[in-house]
């Protein structure tokens, strides 16, 4: 019987009974102020209120094998009020999508008009996660994804809106002071000035050393001197106010001198501030993205972000906060697709069947389905994390939604497409558009490549810490350390039963998804038992053995995504929401498919590099590499 | 195949036979007069001699020289100093026209071809000499020579033993050399072969060895040589410059080209050429190398392409000392992702695929250069152009470690060689 889950549910109820603050709001204008008007019925400390404690570290607990199920359980969820208030942003959002927005001009003109900029602008969504008291809507981090999910609707607008403020002005927002804020969150709120944020140079990407931008401090000390060149700025030519990264001069602990990064707002009204012209580019062509160059830019110091030399800092925070919504931006966009590919299947018919009832079409429905619901799980399931109190650190959960959605994305518009055949590839049907919009997902806000590295190496930091005592007593030759282990791996290849608290008695999880619970709890004891492995195995320097943390990330991502998979339907069971019964659906199967997929990969790390093909990988990489080209010859080539 | 033959067979008699009684005057050949039906017409008995399909055409041309070489011929008698043959045939170059005008003079002078084993190892000896001895054609003509069908073993007895041994030696022989230089047989080759000793002779079964082995070794050199090296300095220059680099991102620059010219006052200026290569990883060891510390130009290094060797300078650094060698890792580098981690655990054994090597420290090396002269002001002007992408080797002090170029050691040798030699250069030299 579901003890431990009923309890849990009451704790919910609980938490959620307890009282709230208010807050001060500013001035509104147009459309927002009806939204505003209805928010404003609700207290806004409401949403702080979130089950569990302080504590976040889910998926790092994953690298150690453990299940951290008061974290993730139950599902999070957010109180009646918030939610009567969030339907109310939402309804007017999406009609304005779907009436106002019209995604093709925009795709075909490359650029947003005015006036879809300016309805954008009145209904607030310039400044969803500014607090209100600077005007904005003050949306919670829950909330903000709900809003994701329309505004993906059209990507160009998305780009624009997550430019601006997911990126653009979240410097601000997270380590301005508060003279800063008062001066540019109004403005920046109620869209009369567009943020943008400028990281990337010509050199440089990821690395840091190679930016090339330069901020000199100016003889009396009030300014600095901005000179630089970033290239691929969304908003570039429409921003006004810019987060700009660029080296100082910054004096060490040790008195030695040191180039560092600093960040700084800087204003186009500065001066000095110009921009190429928009970038031709394969999807999202409605924004606007191009050079910006700065040139003798004056700064004030009052405009730097942090502290001078603590740039690095700002950055990578700001770059870790921004990417928990592009799970439910994803979803959001697959659930509208499933919806136009659905009424196509229903009525085209071929040999007298309509195209629903083959086998082939209906598979990718529920591809599409699966996809969908995990990708929303993992949204929620994170915001609802990162609306807890206190400033959990939801980064890696964050990097695995990107990762997981983005290319969720990519796969179920390419699937979208493929039901509609030829047509599907036509410019007068919107899912060519989708699929080279939905590319750049894989791409922005840190390719998946470097995340997959982010959350390897974060979690196996993680669990180092903690197993480098019992790795180095192994290593020492500990007799008593070394046959725990021993005695541990006979019991595993015995046939274990691993019971980590989340289906059978006192489980959390509903007894319907059961086998799925016992999926995940095998897979998250393996794999802890693998990450231990590798860090016997390789130490610090799995750093250089990428290929091994592309595994580990990828069965990480899935061990989150069951996760999700399951505590949502959970929920939603207990509940009693419509249709719940597909929801177990969707989770057994997303939960069984992963779950030999973890398996299989997991059988990989423990191999070595000869066995599991590593080797030969990299070989081949080499050779082409060395010779730039492929080099095999030609299969009509002859020696003799 | 065989239906080929025989039709080949009955062109060539019905083509052939003039000259076979040209050949052979006065003598009665009754198996020639109907040549239409040739096939019935040639038992294997009469021991016949008759030329094949890449001889007949050029037989069929009634020459002057020819009946008189013929005459000469049997006035020497049947001991022919066939190396005279050569002698003979080139008047003026040894060409490969020549020499094929060589093997058609034996071929014609006697239907029997009496003395071809010696013949052919005189032409086999001779080719180098020629220039011919890579040329697969004039192989196969060397193999026509012989007597077709003579030598096919016709029964058990003689397939069982070595048939006729001195002539597949000799068959043997050819395809060793053609082995030797790396000439592979063709289908003519086979063709020959088959027609003069049989099939599963020697000679046949050494042609499957070589087609066994060499299309395997054909491409077995990961850098192959151009078959041809350029004659122009800078262009070899440039293809041992890559070859040495062996980075494809690596720039080749010409510094210099060689020009001769006469000066106001009358002194002839010589000006070799300078061509140098530097890889953008060459240029950012320098660019972060200690000016305080000295680079150096040493050389001249040989290189050997194929028969030629060529010499070439490296600019290169001390090696570094082991205080500056360890790169410390900015823990604020990466904005994505930590870069190491900091954990107290190293790879463990049985991860650990590098070998032990016992390695030799080296200093960097920044650059490398071919020049046509090796003297201290030529490389200094090397130095001075590579400034211009280099702009720390201003403020670097450059000492020159030149050794003695090969110079001298080659001045005696080319005089008495007369070898061939790459245009004013020393450095560069051809040798056969």
């Amino acid at each position: 019987a579901p003890d431990g889950f009923q309890r849990r549910q009451a704790e919910l109820c609980r938490f959620q009974a307890l009282p709230s603050g208010t807050v001060t709001r500013s001035d509104m204008s147009g459309l927002s102020l009806v939204l505003r008007a209805a928010r404003a019925a609700f207290p806004a400390g409401a949403r702080q209120l979130r089950t569990g404690g302080l504590r976040s570290a889910y998926a790092k607990e994953l690298f150690l094998g453990k299940l951290g199920k008061e974290e993730v359980f139950p599902y999070p969820e957010i109180s009646n009020e918030e939610l009567e208030e969030i339907n109310q942003f939402v309804g007017p959002v999406e009609k304005f999508f779907s009436e106002e927005v019209d995604s093709k001009r925009i795709d075909q003109d490359a650029k947003i008009p005015p006036e879809t900029l300016k309805g954008l602008k009145s209904l607030g969504l310039f400044g969803m996660q500014i607090p209100e008291e600077y005007g904005g809507l003050g949306l919670s981090n829950t909330m903000y994804a709900r809003l994701g999910e329309i505004i993906s609707l059209d990507g160009s607008v998305a780009v624009t809106l997550a430019a601006h403020q997911a990126i653009g002005l979240k410097g601000i927002l997270i380590a301005g002071t508060d003279e800063q804020k008062a001066k540019y969150l109004p403005k920046l709120a109620s869209g009369e000035h567009i943020a943008a944020f400028c990281l990337t140079e010509p050199g440089s990407g990821s690395d840091a050393a190679s930016i090339q931008s330069r901020a000199t401090m100016s003889e009396d000390g009030k300014s600095f001197l901005l000179n630089g060149s970033k290239v691929w700025i969304s908003n570039g030519g429409l921003a006004d106010i810019f987060t700009v990264f660029a080296r100082t001069e910054a004096v060490d602990n040790d008195g030695t001198k040191k180039d560092k990064i600093s960040a700084f707002i800087v204003e186009r009204a500065f001066g000095g501030v110009t921009n190429g012209k928009p970038e031709d580019k394969l999807g999202i062509r409605g924004s606007n993205t191009c050079e910006v160059h700065f040139e003798n830019t004056k700064v004030p110091v009052e405009n730097v972000i942090g502290e001078v030399g603590g740039g690095f800092k700002v950055a990578m925070n700001i770059l870790n906060s921004g990417r928990f919504s592009m799970g439910s931006a994803s979803a959001g966009m697959i659930k509208k697709l499933i919806e136009m590919t659905a009424e196509y299947a229903c009525t085209r018919k071929q040999f007298n069947k309509k195209l629903s009832d083959f086998g082939l079409i209906q598979e990718k429905f529920t591809l599409m389905a699966v996809k969908a619901y995990v990708m929303e799980s993992m949204a929620y399931l994170t915001a609802g994390m990162m609306d807890r109190p206190g400033v959990p650190d939801c980064s890696v959960e964050a990097a695995m939604v990107k990762v997981f959605s983005s290319e969720g994305a990519w796969i179920c518009v390419s699937e979208a497409l493929q039901v509609l055949g030829g047509l599907g590839y036509m410019k007068d049907y919107p899912y060519e558009r989708y699929l080279r919009d939905s590319r750049i997902l894989l791409i922005f806000e840190g390719t998946n490549e470097i995340l997959r590295m982010y959350i390897a190496l974060t979690g196996m930091q993680y669990a180092g810490k903690i197993l480098t005592g019992k790795i180095k007593e192994i290593k020492k030759g500990n007799v008593g350390v070394a046959l725990e282990i021993f005695v541990n791996q006979f019991r595993d290849i015995m046939g274990r039963k691993v019971d980590l608290g989340l289906v059978g008695k006192d489980g959390v999880a509903h007894p319907s998804l059961e086998e799925s619970g016992k999926k995940l709890e095998e897979n998250i004891y393996y794999f802890g038992a693998a990450v231990e492995g590798l860090l016997r195995r390789f130490g610090k320097t799995i750093v250089d053995e990428q290929l091994v943390l592309k595994r580990v990330a990828d069965v990480s991502i899935n061990l989150y995504a069951m996760t999700a998979a399951i505590s949502r339907a959970s929920r939603s069971i207990s509940i009693g929401l419509r249709n719940h019964d597909h929801e177990v659906l969707l989770t057994n199967i997303f939960c069984t498919e992963a779950y030999f997929k973890n398996n299989y990969v997991m059988a990989e790390i423990e191999k070595y590099a000869a066995e599991n093909l590593d080797d030969s990988i990299k070989k081949v990489a080499q050779q082409v590499l060395e010779k730039r080209a492929y080099i095999c010859s030609h299969p009509l080539e002859r020696t003799f | 195949m065989n239906c080929v033959r025989k039709l080949l067979l009955a062109r060539e008699l019905s083509a052939g036979r003039g000259i076979l009684r040209q050949a052979a005057p006065g003598r009665d050949l009754p198996w020639l007069q109907g040549s239409s039906c040739a096939q019935r017409f040639w038992p294997v008995s009469v021991r016949s001699i008759r030329s094949s399909a890449a001889l007949s055409r050029s037989e069929l041309i009634p020459s002057a020289r020819g009946d008189k070489e013929k005459d000469r011929g049997s006035r020497d008698g049947s001991l022919v100093p066939f190396d005279e043959l050569f002698e003979r045939a080139h008047e003026g170059d040894r060409t490969k026209a020549a020499f094929s005008r060589a093997v058609e003079l034996f071929c014609q002078r006697d239907i029997r071809r009496r003395g071809h084993v010696e013949f052919i190892k005189a032409a086999l000896r001779k080719m180098p000499e020629f220039g011919v001895e890579r040329e697969l054609d004039v192989y196969n003509k060397i193999l026509d020579v012989f007597p077709k069908e003579v030598f096919v073993p016709r029964n058990f007895i003689q397939r069982m033993f070595n048939h006729y041994p001195r002539q597949q030696e000799c068959g043997i022989h050819v395809l060793e050399q053609m082995e030797n230089y790396g000439i592979m047989p063709d289908k003519q080759t086979k063709f020959l072969l088959l027609q003069i000793f049989g099939k599963k002779s020697h000679p046949v079964r050494k042609y499957q060895r070589l087609m066994y082995w060499f299309p395997r070794f054909k491409h077995v050199n990961p850098y192959p040589i151009p078959a041809a090296l350029p004659r122009d300095p800078v262009d070899l220059a440039r293809i041992s410059l890559q070859r040495i680099a062996a980075d494809l991102s690596a720039k080749i620059t010409v510094y210099q080209m060689s020009l001769t010219d006469v000066s106001d006052a009358g002194k002839e200026i010589t000006q070799p050429h300078i061509v140098g290569i530097q890889s953008p990883d060459q240029q950012e060891l320098l660019a972060h190398h200690n000016p305080a510390r000295p680079v150096f130009v040493e050389g001249p290094f040989p290189l050997w392409l194929k028969k030629t060797c060529v010499y070439y300078y490296v600019l290169r650094g001390e090696p570094l000392p082991p205080e500056e060698k360890e790169e410390t890792i900015d823990s604020e580098r990466n904005f994505f992702y930590p870069l190491h981690l900091d954990l107290d655990l190293d790879r463990g054994p049985w991860d650990d695929e590098e070998f032990y090597v016992d390695e030799v420290e080296e200093g960097p090396i920044f650059a490398m250069c071919m020049a046509g002269a090796g003297d201290q002001a030529t490389l200094a002007k090397w130095i001075l152009g590579l400034q211009q992408t280099n702009p720390i080797l201003s403020q670097t002090p450059v000492v020159f470690h030149l050794k003695p170029g090969p110079q001298e050691l080659q001045a005696a040798s080319d005089s008495e060689s007369g070898e061939e030699e790459i245009p004013q250069s020393w450095h560069a030299k051809q040798e056969l």
